[in-house]
């Protein structure tokens, strides 16, 4: 044991505690008083017939065939005739549309914006004197 | 089957007088203990009493592969934080609910000449540190059982044992020097 431990402990040691008289009754009353909590008890487990195990272990076996036999002895599907493209059949609409026209507004904005900007500037240096 | 054994399968089929042999050899420890985290001694012997009540109450719960004075501990230290309060949530340590002259540490230990170190733990070390040391140094209790006791890792206790000791080793030095310069 080192220095600090040896220390720690004589140290520990001289704390002078005892237990009174009255806390000893006191608890001797509240341990009398208070009634244990009773053990949560588990249902035991229940014990399966080795008869259940094959069981089910048949009713498993029995519903994979079923699954297989299903599956695979199923008649093959009757080719469906193709449904009529309703969409093939109207003729192309012409879109008269000029391109012209959709790019029209945002091309009158730049030109304003332009404008804005080019007075903004001419402002600017009459200001400054240029 | 050691006698403590039978002692909690006694108290266990509800032995009120089995209960109170198996405690008896701890409720001056554990008083100590408390000591050095309640505000006054009356606290002190509420939280001890609180201790064993429920140790009792719960003693179906107790894991025998648990040393029981760990189990005992454990109980404890959690009775000891409650004395707390929801309204003292944020009290950092108990530290601060006592006055020098109300400290029951303090005066049980005002008769001895020198300084005692638990008392110099107790300002240097916090709560959980300070608990770890004791249950290492005046408990004798193995690292495993301190991690257990005080719900937290065995990594956790070991370094924060290592930093105890590093800060009143440090402490210990420090006074020897002092001593020595004031001759």
């Amino acid at each position: 044991m080192d220095k600090l431990a040896k220390q720690l402990r004589a140290d520990a040691d001289r704390i002078d505690v005892a237990v009174s008289a009255e806390l000893d009754r006191r608890i001797d009353a509240s341990l009398r008083a208070v009634t244990p909590e009773a053990e949560v008890q588990r249902p035991p487990p229940i014990a399966r017939p080795p008869l259940f195990w094959w069981a089910s272990t048949l009713t498993g076996i029995a519903a994979a065939i079923a699954v297989i036999a299903i599956v695979n002895l199923r008649a093959p599907e009757q080719p469906v005739a193709p449904e009529l493209d309703l969409v093939a059949t109207v003729p192309p609409i012409e879109l008269k549309a000029e391109t012209a026209m959709l790019t029209a507004p945002l091309q009158e904005e730049l030109e304003r914006l332009q404008s804005d900007l080019k007075k903004a500037e001419e402002k600017v240096k009459r200001d400054i004197g240029l | 089957m050691t006698d403590e054994l039978k002692l909690i399968a006694a108290a266990k089929a509800g032995s009120a007088d089995a209960f109170a042999d198996l405690v008896r050899g701890y409720r001056e420890r554990l008083l100590r203990f408390l000591l050095t985290r309640s505000p006054s001694y009356a606290d002190a012997e509420d939280v001890l009493q609180d201790t064993l009540i429920a140790a009792f109450r719960y003693l179906h719960s107790y894991d025998s592969r648990w040393r029981f004075s760990t189990w005992l501990y454990r109980i404890a230290i959690r009775n000891a934080a409650k004395l707390r309060g929801p309204d003292l949530a944020d009290v950092a340590i108990v530290g601060d609910l006592r006055d020098e002259e109300s400290d029951p540490l303090q005066q049980c230990i005002a008769d001895s000449e020198t300084d005692n170190l638990w008392l110099s733990a107790r300002e240097l070390l916090n709560d959980e540190v300070f608990a770890a040391m004791w249950l290492r140094y005046a408990e004798d209790m193995s690292v495993n059982d301190i991690a257990k006791a005080l719900d937290r890792s065995t990594s956790w206790a070991k370094v924060n044992l290592m930093r105890g000791r590093r800060v009143l080793e440090t402490h210990m030095n420090g006074a020897a020097e002092k001593s020595e310069a004031y001759g």
